[in-house]
Protein backbone atom coordinates (compact mmCIF):
# COMPACT_ATOMS: atom_id res chain seq x y z
CA UNK A 1 0.00 0.00 0.00
CA UNK A 2 1.61 2.93 -1.16
CA UNK A 3 1.62 6.34 1.18
CA UNK A 4 1.36 8.62 -2.09
CA UNK A 5 -1.54 7.05 -2.59
CA UNK A 6 -2.22 7.54 0.95
CA UNK A 7 -1.64 11.01 0.80
CA UNK A 8 -3.83 11.70 -2.36
CA UNK A 9 -6.56 10.22 -0.81
CA UNK A 10 -6.07 12.38 2.65
CA UNK A 11 -6.03 15.21 0.74
CA UNK A 12 -9.23 14.57 -1.61
CA UNK A 13 -10.95 13.71 1.72
CA UNK A 14 -9.82 16.98 4.06
CA UNK A 15 -10.13 19.22 0.65
CA UNK A 16 -13.42 18.37 -0.53
CA UNK A 17 -15.21 16.84 2.70
CA UNK A 18 -14.97 13.69 -0.12
CA UNK A 19 -16.57 10.86 1.86
CA UNK A 20 -15.48 8.82 -0.75
CA UNK A 21 -11.96 8.97 -0.91
CA UNK A 22 -12.16 8.66 3.33
CA UNK A 23 -14.09 5.37 2.48
CA UNK A 24 -11.37 4.32 0.20
CA UNK A 25 -8.79 4.88 3.01
CA UNK A 26 -11.07 2.87 5.49
CA UNK A 27 -11.08 -0.49 2.82
CA UNK A 28 -7.46 -0.14 2.40
CA UNK A 29 -6.70 -0.12 5.91
CA UNK A 30 -9.42 -1.72 8.24
CA UNK A 31 -7.92 -5.07 7.69
CA UNK A 32 -4.64 -3.81 10.03
CA UNK A 33 -6.85 -2.00 12.48
CA UNK A 34 -9.18 -4.41 13.37
CA UNK A 35 -6.22 -7.16 13.37
CA UNK A 36 -4.39 -4.62 15.71
CA UNK A 37 -7.11 -3.78 18.17
CA UNK A 38 -8.51 -7.61 17.70
CA UNK A 39 -5.04 -9.02 19.28
CA UNK A 40 -5.17 -5.82 21.59
CA UNK A 41 -8.98 -6.12 22.72
CA UNK A 42 -9.11 -10.12 22.98
CA UNK A 43 -12.70 -9.56 21.76
CA UNK A 44 -13.70 -9.23 18.34
CA UNK A 45 -16.97 -7.93 18.55
CA UNK A 46 -15.71 -5.18 20.85
CA UNK A 47 -12.63 -4.53 18.65
CA UNK A 48 -15.05 -3.90 15.41
CA UNK A 49 -16.93 -2.13 17.20
CA UNK A 50 -13.71 0.03 18.47
CA UNK A 51 -12.85 0.47 15.10
CA UNK A 52 -15.85 2.15 13.65
CA UNK A 53 -15.33 4.22 16.76
CA UNK A 54 -11.35 4.47 15.18
CA UNK A 55 -12.32 5.59 11.87
CA UNK A 56 -14.61 8.32 12.89
CA UNK A 57 -11.97 9.71 15.16
CA UNK A 58 -9.54 9.72 12.17
CA UNK A 59 -12.64 11.57 9.97
CA UNK A 60 -12.93 13.70 12.45
CA UNK A 61 -9.14 14.87 13.25
CA UNK A 62 -7.88 14.07 9.39
CA UNK A 63 -6.68 17.65 9.10
CA UNK A 64 -4.20 17.15 11.82
CA UNK A 65 -2.13 14.24 9.87
CA UNK A 66 0.99 16.29 8.22
CA UNK A 67 2.29 13.18 6.26
CA UNK A 68 4.99 12.50 8.01
CA UNK A 69 5.35 9.44 8.48
CA UNK A 70 2.96 6.23 7.24
CA UNK A 71 -0.55 7.06 7.33
CA UNK A 72 -1.17 3.36 8.84
CA UNK A 73 0.92 4.72 11.73
CA UNK A 74 -1.47 7.70 12.37
CA UNK A 75 -4.59 5.63 11.93
CA UNK A 76 -2.45 3.01 14.80
CA UNK A 77 -2.01 5.92 17.19
CA UNK A 78 -5.68 6.94 16.71
CA UNK A 79 -6.80 3.13 16.94
CA UNK A 80 -4.65 2.79 20.42
CA UNK A 81 -6.21 6.20 21.49
CA UNK A 82 -9.62 5.19 20.70
CA UNK A 83 -8.94 1.86 22.76
CA UNK A 84 -7.39 3.43 25.98
CA UNK A 85 -10.66 5.31 25.88
CA UNK A 86 -12.43 2.83 25.63
CA UNK A 87 -10.83 1.15 28.64
CA UNK A 88 -11.22 3.86 30.65
CA UNK A 89 -14.45 4.33 30.09
CA UNK A 90 -15.59 0.60 31.05
CA UNK A 91 -12.99 0.67 34.23
CA UNK A 92 -15.21 4.19 35.26
CA UNK A 93 -18.73 2.28 34.94
CA UNK A 94 -17.78 -1.07 36.74
CA UNK A 95 -16.68 1.81 39.35
CA UNK A 96 -19.92 3.08 39.18
CA UNK A 97 -21.94 -0.65 39.64
CA UNK A 98 -19.89 -1.25 42.14
CA UNK A 99 -20.33 1.23 44.03
CA UNK A 100 -24.59 0.78 43.57
CA UNK A 101 -24.01 -2.40 44.31
CA UNK A 102 -23.98 -4.50 41.63
CA UNK A 103 -21.92 -7.11 40.27
CA UNK A 104 -20.35 -6.00 37.03
CA UNK A 105 -20.78 -9.02 34.74
CA UNK A 106 -19.42 -7.09 31.78
CA UNK A 107 -16.24 -9.48 31.16
CA UNK A 108 -18.58 -12.32 31.91
CA UNK A 109 -20.75 -11.31 28.99
CA UNK A 110 -17.80 -10.54 26.64
CA UNK A 111 -16.58 -13.22 24.68
CA UNK A 112 -14.11 -14.82 26.08
CA UNK A 113 -12.35 -18.08 24.62
CA UNK A 114 -12.21 -21.23 26.43
CA UNK A 115 -8.16 -21.80 27.45
CA UNK A 116 -8.14 -24.75 25.52
CA UNK A 117 -9.68 -22.94 21.79
CA UNK A 118 -6.65 -20.24 22.60
CA UNK A 119 -4.17 -20.16 19.72
CA UNK A 120 -0.22 -19.63 20.55
CA UNK A 121 -0.33 -15.56 20.07
CA UNK A 122 -2.82 -15.22 22.43
CA UNK A 123 -1.20 -17.25 24.96
CA UNK A 124 1.75 -14.81 24.36
CA UNK A 125 -0.77 -11.74 24.43
CA UNK A 126 -1.83 -12.84 27.85
CA UNK A 127 1.63 -12.75 29.48
CA UNK A 128 2.78 -9.24 28.20
CA UNK A 129 1.21 -5.94 29.73
CA UNK A 130 -1.38 -3.94 27.80
CA UNK A 131 1.59 -1.62 26.87
CA UNK A 132 3.94 -4.36 25.80
CA UNK A 133 0.88 -6.12 24.17
CA UNK A 134 -0.09 -2.71 21.85
CA UNK A 135 3.95 -2.17 21.10
CA UNK A 136 4.55 -5.95 20.41
CA UNK A 137 1.49 -5.49 17.85
CA UNK A 138 2.52 -2.88 16.04
CA UNK A 139 6.12 -3.95 15.64
CA UNK A 140 5.58 -7.35 14.57
CA UNK A 141 1.77 -7.72 13.19
CA UNK A 142 1.72 -4.18 11.52
CA UNK A 143 5.14 -3.50 10.36
CA UNK A 144 5.67 -0.34 12.35
CA UNK A 145 9.39 1.37 12.39
CA UNK A 146 10.54 1.94 16.30
CA UNK A 147 10.16 5.48 15.43
CA UNK A 148 6.51 5.42 14.36
CA UNK A 149 5.41 2.76 17.28
CA UNK A 150 6.77 5.86 19.15
CA UNK A 151 4.79 8.68 17.33
CA UNK A 152 2.02 6.10 18.12
CA UNK A 153 2.42 6.00 21.64
CA UNK A 154 3.89 9.14 22.53
CA UNK A 155 6.90 7.77 23.71
CA UNK A 156 10.76 7.47 22.77
CA UNK A 157 12.18 5.81 20.48
CA UNK A 158 14.76 4.36 23.40
CA UNK A 159 11.38 2.85 25.47
CA UNK A 160 10.15 1.67 22.60
CA UNK A 161 12.61 -0.97 22.25
CA UNK A 162 13.25 -2.00 25.57
CA UNK A 163 9.66 -2.08 25.73
CA UNK A 164 10.13 -4.72 23.08
CA UNK A 165 13.24 -6.68 24.79
CA UNK A 166 11.13 -6.55 27.86
CA UNK A 167 7.76 -8.61 26.26
CA UNK A 168 10.29 -10.31 24.20
CA UNK A 169 12.26 -11.15 27.30
CA UNK A 170 8.86 -12.81 28.77
CA UNK A 171 7.60 -14.57 25.68
CA UNK A 172 10.80 -16.29 26.10
CA UNK A 173 10.96 -17.20 29.67
CA UNK A 174 6.96 -18.12 29.53
CA UNK A 175 7.11 -20.83 26.72
CA UNK A 176 9.35 -22.84 24.74
CA UNK A 177 8.35 -21.87 21.47
CA UNK A 178 8.31 -24.02 18.60
CA UNK A 179 5.83 -24.95 16.00
CA UNK A 180 2.75 -22.57 16.35
CA UNK A 181 -0.99 -22.26 15.49
CA UNK A 182 -1.52 -19.04 14.30
CA UNK A 183 -3.40 -16.26 16.09
CA UNK B 1 11.43 -1.96 9.98
CA UNK B 2 13.98 -0.11 8.28
CA UNK B 3 15.70 0.47 11.65
CA UNK B 4 15.50 -2.72 13.13
CA UNK B 5 18.27 -5.57 12.16
CA UNK B 6 15.89 -8.73 12.52
CA UNK B 7 17.32 -11.99 13.83
CA UNK B 8 15.67 -15.32 13.64
CA UNK B 9 13.74 -14.64 17.02
CA UNK B 10 12.26 -11.70 15.19
CA UNK B 11 10.85 -13.61 12.22
CA UNK B 12 9.34 -16.19 14.81
CA UNK B 13 7.84 -13.60 16.28
CA UNK B 14 6.50 -12.02 13.00
CA UNK B 15 5.52 -14.93 11.81
CA UNK B 16 3.80 -15.75 14.87
CA UNK B 17 1.71 -12.78 15.38
CA UNK B 18 1.01 -12.65 11.33
CA UNK B 19 -2.88 -13.57 11.09
CA UNK B 20 -5.18 -13.37 7.96
CA UNK B 21 -6.29 -10.17 6.65
CA UNK B 22 -9.69 -9.42 7.74
CA UNK B 23 -12.69 -9.44 4.99
CA UNK B 24 -14.29 -6.10 4.35
CA UNK B 25 -17.85 -7.64 4.81
CA UNK B 26 -19.30 -4.44 4.81
CA UNK B 27 -17.24 -2.39 6.98
CA UNK B 28 -16.12 0.15 5.12
CA UNK B 29 -19.45 1.33 3.83
CA UNK B 30 -21.39 1.41 7.06
CA UNK B 31 -18.65 3.85 8.76
CA UNK B 32 -18.82 5.92 5.30
CA UNK B 33 -22.96 5.62 5.79
CA UNK B 34 -22.06 7.26 9.36
CA UNK B 35 -19.99 9.48 8.64
CA UNK B 36 -22.41 11.04 5.75
CA UNK B 37 -24.85 11.01 8.51
CA UNK B 38 -23.07 12.92 10.77
CA UNK B 39 -22.33 15.36 7.89
CA UNK B 40 -25.84 16.15 7.44
CA UNK B 41 -26.80 16.86 11.29
CA UNK B 42 -23.93 19.07 11.22
CA UNK B 43 -25.40 20.87 7.98
CA UNK B 44 -29.05 21.25 10.09
CA UNK B 45 -28.04 21.63 13.20
CA UNK B 46 -26.48 25.47 12.25
CA UNK B 47 -30.04 26.55 10.31
CA UNK B 48 -32.37 24.37 12.58
CA UNK B 49 -30.44 26.53 15.50
CA UNK B 50 -30.80 29.74 14.12
CA UNK B 51 -34.88 29.39 13.65
CA UNK B 52 -35.67 27.92 16.78
CA UNK B 53 -33.85 30.59 18.66
CA UNK B 54 -35.36 33.34 16.38
CA UNK B 55 -38.47 32.38 17.81
CA UNK B 56 -37.87 31.93 20.79
CA UNK B 57 -35.84 35.54 21.07
CA UNK B 58 -38.52 37.16 18.91
CA UNK B 59 -41.28 37.56 21.34
CA UNK B 60 -38.91 39.49 23.89
CA UNK B 61 -37.21 41.35 21.31
CA UNK B 62 -40.87 42.81 20.20
CA UNK B 63 -41.18 43.69 23.49
CA UNK B 64 -37.59 45.54 23.72
CA UNK B 65 -38.85 47.17 20.74
CA UNK B 66 -42.19 48.30 21.83
CA UNK B 67 -40.47 49.52 25.15
CA UNK B 68 -38.09 51.63 23.19
CA UNK B 69 -41.02 52.91 20.92
CA UNK B 70 -42.23 54.72 24.20
CA UNK B 71 -39.15 55.89 24.75
CA UNK B 72 -39.25 57.61 21.62
CA UNK B 73 -41.76 60.50 22.76
CA UNK B 74 -39.01 61.62 24.37
CA UNK B 75 -36.64 61.97 21.64
CA UNK B 76 -37.52 65.21 19.43
CA UNK B 77 -40.00 64.01 16.32
CA UNK B 78 -37.69 64.98 13.34
CA UNK B 79 -35.16 62.53 15.14
CA UNK B 80 -37.21 59.76 15.14
CA UNK B 81 -38.44 60.25 11.61
CA UNK B 82 -34.99 60.38 10.10
CA UNK B 83 -34.21 57.06 12.25
CA UNK B 84 -37.16 55.14 10.96
CA UNK B 85 -36.98 55.72 7.43
CA UNK B 86 -33.09 54.09 7.73
CA UNK B 87 -33.37 51.34 10.36
CA UNK B 88 -35.67 48.37 8.56
CA UNK B 89 -38.34 47.09 10.59
CA UNK B 90 -38.14 43.84 12.65
CA UNK B 91 -40.08 41.90 11.21
CA UNK B 92 -38.06 42.62 7.52
CA UNK B 93 -34.73 41.79 9.62
CA UNK B 94 -36.04 38.20 10.89
CA UNK B 95 -37.46 37.21 7.18
CA UNK B 96 -34.12 38.20 5.85
CA UNK B 97 -32.67 36.13 8.33
CA UNK B 98 -34.37 32.83 7.55
CA UNK B 99 -34.19 33.93 4.00
CA UNK B 100 -30.39 33.77 4.38
CA UNK B 101 -30.38 30.39 6.54
CA UNK B 102 -32.48 28.45 4.04
CA UNK B 103 -30.56 30.50 0.92
CA UNK B 104 -26.81 28.65 2.60
CA UNK B 105 -28.47 24.90 3.10
CA UNK B 106 -29.82 25.07 -0.67
CA UNK B 107 -26.62 25.94 -2.14
CA UNK B 108 -25.23 23.36 0.17
CA UNK B 109 -27.21 21.14 -1.62
CA UNK B 110 -26.89 22.18 -4.98
CA UNK B 111 -23.05 22.15 -4.42
CA UNK B 112 -23.63 18.35 -3.28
Amino acid sequence: MSTSADNELVARAVSGQDTAAFGELVRRHQSHVRNFLRKLAGDYALADDLAQDCFLHAWDKLQTYSGRGTFIGWLLKVAYTTFLQSKRKSKRYAEILESAGQVADQEERSTVQPVDELSDLDKYLAVLTEEERAIMVMSYACGLSHREIGDATDMPVGTVKSVIFRGKEKIRNSFEIKDHKHG
Amino acid sequence: MAEKIKDAEDRLLESLFDSEPVADDGFSVSVVRKINRRLWLRRLTLPIAAVIGGGIAFKPLAGLVAALSNLSSLIPEAVINSAASSVPQLQTVVLGAILLAVGLVGMRMIEE
